[in-house]
């Protein structure tokens, strides 16, 4: 109880501090939030000093931040989350109805992410429960390249193929449920592709334990077997798919605007553009809010699937049986990748002819032209080094900081939340107004949420393996918790946990570039990848092959992370266990009759 | 279990659609009237609740629904719209002839109904545009008269006066304790009925409107603020017109669906004349003569702007025959690797492309550029105060009031609000402050053609492109009023 009480105060306080940080980010960063709203309401208007009065006068301004805030405080605990400082509307059911239209689209993507997961999955499902699956490489270059997708990208082409020249579903607005399926799709394929990896992940450990092979050999169908290998694997997602959860509801910005969806994820980026900041607490409150919920229904559910197990430290260990075999892709992706980069290499990326603008790929330009005549294979691999490097270093960060974080889940759980419920754009601004805009600026705002979801796949996975039948006996056997982690739990749980690392670096790349719009990273003309994509996007359709580059190499980077995943493994120790029976050799029924 | 599922599909079907954006109405197009509806996306959503004191006044104004005292005539001066004549009494006083005409809720439209409306406009904070720096109080002049009465002479009254913002409504839209409500308040041939948020919009015609009956039964608006997006809609048949499509999407529109307007929007490049390297009038010279304007409206533009030709481009139809040659230029100096800084914003897709092409052309001659490109709120402040060297700008030239000078005098003044390019010269200032004092239309233009070669004459500012905007219009619509001044797009001639 005290521990239950502990944690909603520690949640408590990062919404509180949350909500501060919003309203004193105008006197934080500097920026004068009259001149922002002013801008906001319109673009034309000269800031002259009197018009800049007028405003501050308006929404009370000299009073300064403490006092606004009590204010809206006051006010929230009375139901009303104040008027938004643009239009002077009620914020409330203004922003109730962009949670709702946020909430359904989220739904709808969830069930195509949970499709498309199915779908990466049923390979090693069937072969799972037809007990097949030994010594078999794990696929994944597919879903790689999917969850390597960027969304928007997605979304520009649905909505043109699908909508516009096949003209098969709306592809604008939001008026019912045939509206949602195009974003919902391009919400849901990169999404599913993520847990549909991890799901894959994890799979094979469960077909590999006692219980499979019983229920295989007392002639089960291999339907129920699979079943409940997913719902072993599950707990280890479930908190991973909470953070999805809200992360579709308040980040779909770009699907959002694409498909004209009057949704919290564009609510909340004009509103932090705006600095209109009673929208923008009331918005991020209901985000950590459905945050909070989202995080306390994965830990009801984990308890529903394993409790009895978790509480008796009666689980296995969800080890994959076998290291994968090695396998050439890795190699044949990289030195595609490495091919493309050394031909480009020699082409200038920056020389501009405005008369040889989005020319088709040809001999001359392999890849074709972007919108200014510029070659677009000088420009994809001239990014290479300096999106590569920063993504990478950015990752590693990530990395340590989630699974050190993560092994302490209570005092992470909360904070990871917290951190993943927050728009990014907010969370980019709030960095920029701590720690100023220097050229470290965007890579923080980009780890300061890219560490989350390993740390909460981290604190899962070890909440696991702490109930492993291995940890029991290690301990019986007189180990401190030391050897413990180092011994066992970190070696269970590192391999998966670097493989999700490196399926999210195109996501890290592309969340660099989604940041330059506030003068924070790579700047144009740089051909940093993710600028590429974002440049390229007006021309999608009347140029695809400016755009496919940039996300083909993306998905490469993708693909490479996790066909490679395999070698990044750490050394085991010797098997401290018992060595689990070799499969192989042994046939189901003759284990069942050696185990009677 | 079954009963469950039936009781929660029911919670959760008015559940569901509550999620959902009611779509602007547009079930009520078979209601018999002559005429059908029109479907239009606007590409800005309104930002304070269609408040006709701010930008939203631009909305109201080209949807047909708000009319003020006079408007905009093609060659830019003022034309009777609820005022069918006025008069200068004196330098301060000016009397307006109201017509007949009825508000959209049925009442007349009286002098004191429209001095309370001017009267609101005023005291309203902060002031519409186009009243900033101006004292007005109207009054009630006879039956049919109305008598406005500034603080200071102000020659261009009739002019300001056709702003949207100064728009007339009945006293019923003056109630609700903040702002004015356009709901059904207005004057023109179409009554806003609903405001669906920002999304969306719902007009239908008014009977009564003086000028005739509007072809069109109604209009259904929706806000779309993504390019693509709004082209997208027209392709699909989901409206009939969609405003400002971006250069980078005209090319999937049908050429009969595309109307090009000249605007009076001019993308010019403002060198920082007060601190840098640009101080330096022979560098800024080097720099105007090293910038390939056809370059931009070719091949960033793709042929929908014209090349710069002055601060006013041809939108203003009586610039070119009074155009005179820039006075004063320095000699230009060698570069010689001096390095500036180059920014812009991205909110318009083009600047970004329009500042690496003029990189280019700046590095050719022997500068060295670095690029700042960024949202515009996150840019304005850092312009103004003049941290950059240079600054692409896509400007209003007729901002606001329709006066030409109004913009030389904020822009280019050393006492000017929004002087982005520094410049603080004593010839300029002399030139703006002569022209503002002249009265007569065309002396006003000539004076305003005068300053502007003045300022052009210092080189801190080197006009690029002159912007034509690209309206997609369905080929079953007719009578589209196309605008230079971006104030009309709906008239009593518009149908499908």
């Amino acid at each position: 109880m005290r521990r239950h009480v502990a944690a909603l105060v520690w949640r408590a306080a990062l919404a509180a501090a949350l909500v501060c940080g919003i309203g004193l980010l105008p006197w934080l960063s500097r920026t004068d939030p009259a001149l922002t709203v002013l801008k906001a309401r319109s673009a034309d208007r000269d800031p002259t000093p009197g018009v800049l009065a007028d405003i501050r006068d308006q929404l009370g301004l000299d009073k300064g931040p403490l006092s606004l805030l009590g204010e809206w405080l006051g006010g929230l605990w009375r139901g009303d989350a104040g008027r938004s400082w643009l239009s002077g509307d009620e914020v409330a059911p203004a922003v109730l109805q962009a949670l709702g239209a946020s909430l359904l689209l989220m739904a709808v993507a969830l069930a195509v992410a949970a499709l498309t997961a199915a779908l990466i999955c049923a390979r090693t499902l069937w072969l799972g429960a037809h007990r097949r699956l030994d010594g078999r490489r794990s696929g994944g270059g597919g879903s790689a390249v999917l969850a390597a997708l960027p969304e928007f990208l997605t979304a520009s082409v649905l909505a043109t193929v699908v909508g516009v020249q096949l003209g098969w579903l709306p592809a604008l607005g939001w008026y019912g449920p045939r509206w949602t399926v195009l974003p919902a799709l391009a919400l849901g394929l990169p999404a599913g592709a993520v847990i549909g990896r991890l799901l894959d992940d994890l799979l094979p450990g469960a077909f590999a334990e006692p219980w499979a092979l019983a229920a295989a050999a007392r002639g089960l169908p291999g339907r129920g077997i699979a079943r409940q290998a997913v719902r072993r694997c599950l707990p280890g997602l479930l908190p991973n798919l909470g953070l999805f959860v809200v992360g579709l509801t308040g980040g779909a910005v770009a699907v959002e605007q694409i498909f004209d969806i009057p949704g919290l994820g564009r609510t909340t980026l004009q509103a932090a553009l705006a600095q209109d900041l009673p929208v923008l607490q009331a918005g991020t409150l209901a985000l950590v809010l459905l945050a909070a919920l989202a995080a306390g229904l994965a830990a009801l559910a984990t308890r529903r699937l394993v409790g009895p197990a978790l509480r008796d430290g009666a689980l296995q260990s969800l080890h994959r049986p076998a290291p994968s075999v090695r396998s050439t892709l890795p190699f044949v992706y990289g030195g595609l990748l490495l091919l493309v980069v050394a031909l480009g290499l020699p082409r200038d990326p920056l020389a501009l002819d405005t008369g040889e603008r989005l020319r088709p790929p040809s001999g001359s330009h392999p890849f074709g032209t972007d919108a200014l005549g510029r070659d677009v294979l000088a420009r994809v691999a001239h990014g290479a080094l300096d999106t590569l490097l920063l993504a990478l270093a950015i990752g590693a960060a990530a990395l340590l900081t989630g699974v050190l974080l993560g092994l302490a889940p209570r005092l992470s759980g909360p904070l990871v939340d917290t951190v993943s419920a927050v728009p990014p754009v907010l969370l980019a601004l709030l960095v920029t107004a701590v720690a100023g805009s220097g050229p470290a600026t965007p890579a923080l705002a980009v780890g300061a949420v890219a560490w989350a979801p390993l740390a909460a796949h981290t604190s899962a996975l070890l909440r696991q393996e702490r109930a492993a039948l291995h940890v029991t006996a290690t301990r019986g056997l007189g180990a401190d918790r030391w050897y413990l982690l180092r011994h066992e739990l970190l070696p269970a749980a590192l391999p998966p946990v670097t493989r999700h690392a490196l399926l999210r670096l195109p996501g890290i790349a592309l969340a660099l570039a989604s940041l330059a719009f506030l003068g924070l990273g790579a700047q144009p003309p740089s051909p940093e990848w993710g600028l590429l994509l974002a440049e390229n996007q007006p021309y999608a359709e009347r140029a695809p092959w400016a755009v496919l580059a940039p996300a083909a190499v993306l998905a490469l980077l993708g693909a490479i992370a996790v066909s490679a995943a395999g070698g990044v493994r750490l050394p085991r120790r010797v098997r401290r266990r018992a060595p689990e029976p070799p499969l192989e050799e042994t046939s189901p029924a003759e284990e069942l009759v050696g185990a009677r | 279990m079954r009963r469950r599922h039936i009781l929660g599909s029911l919670l959760l079907a008015p559940l569901m659609t509550a999620c959902f954006a009611s779509s602007g109405g547009g079930d009520s197009s078979g209601d018999g009237k002559a005429g059908s509806r029109l479907r239009v996306a606007l590409a800005f959503p309104p930002a304070e609740n269609l408040s006709p004191y701010g930008a939203d006044a631009t909305i109201l104004s080209r949807l047909g629904v708000t009319e003020g005292l006079t408007a905009l005539d093609a060659n830019g001066s003022a034309a009777p719209a609820l005022a069918q004549s006025w008069r200068q009494v004196d330098d301060r006083t000016w009397l307006f002839t109201l017509r007949e005409a009825t508000f959209q809720d049925g009442s007349q439209v009286t002098p004191a109904a429209v001095a309370a409306a001017l009267g609101h406009a005023a005291e309203a904070k902060p002031a519409p545009a186009a009243l900033s720096g101006v004292t007005l109080t109207a009054k009630a002049d006879g039956g049919s008269g109305v008598r406005v009465t500034t603080g200071a002479p102000d020659p261009v009254l009739p002019l300001r006066l056709s702003s949207p913002s100064l728009a007339v409504l009945s006293s019923k839209a003056y109630d609700g304790k903040d702002g004015a409500d356009p709901v059904g308040t207005a004057t023109g041939p179409f009554e806003l009925t609903k405001v669906t948020g920002s999304t969306a919009a719902t007009l239908d015609r008014y009977d009564d409107y003086w000028g005739g009956r509007a072809q069109a039964s109604g209009v259904d608006v929706r806000f779309i603020a993504d390019g693509t997006a709004r082209a997208g809609a027209l392709r699909t048949d989901e409206v009939d017109v969609a405003e400002a499509v971006p250069v980078a999407q005209a090319a999937t529109l049908d050429k009969a669906t595309r109307k090009e307007t000249a605007t009076t929007r001019t993308t010019s490049l403002l060198l920082n004349s007060a601190s840098g390297p640009f101080k330096d009038a022979q560098l800024r010279a080097a720099a105007r003569r090293s910038v390939d304007t056809s370059a931009l409206a070719e091949g960033v533009y793709e042929g929908y702007a014209d090349p710069g030709a002055g601060i006013y481009g041809p939108a203003v139809t009586w610039a070119e025959g009074k155009r005179r040659q820039p006075t004063g230029r320095a000699g230009a100096a060698t570069p010689d690797g001096t390095r500036i800084t180059l920014a812009t914003y991205d909110n318009r897709p083009e600047l970004p492309e329009v500042a690496q092409v003029l990189k280019q052309q700046l590095e050719k001659a022997g500068f060295r550029v670095t690029l700042q490109v960024r949202e515009y709120s996150r840019l304005e402040s850092d312009a103004l105060e003049g941290k950059f060297d240079a600054f692409v700008l896509a400007r209003n030239t007729l901002v606001d009031t329709g006066d030409p000078l109004a913009v030389l005098a904020s822009d280019y003044t050393c006492d000017g609000g929004y002087n982005i390019a520094q410049l603080c010269d004593k010839n300029v200032d002399r030139a703006v402050a002569e022209a503002e004092g002249v009265a007569g239309t065309a002396e006003r233009q000539d004076a305003a053609m005068t300053a502007e070669a003045a300022i052009l004459g210092t080189d801190a500012v080197v006009p690029l492109v002159h912007q034509r905007i690209i309206t997609g219009v369905a080929d079953s619509v007719s009578g589209v009023l196309l605008d230079p001044y971006e104030r009309t797009l709906l008239g009593t001639g518009t149908r499908r």
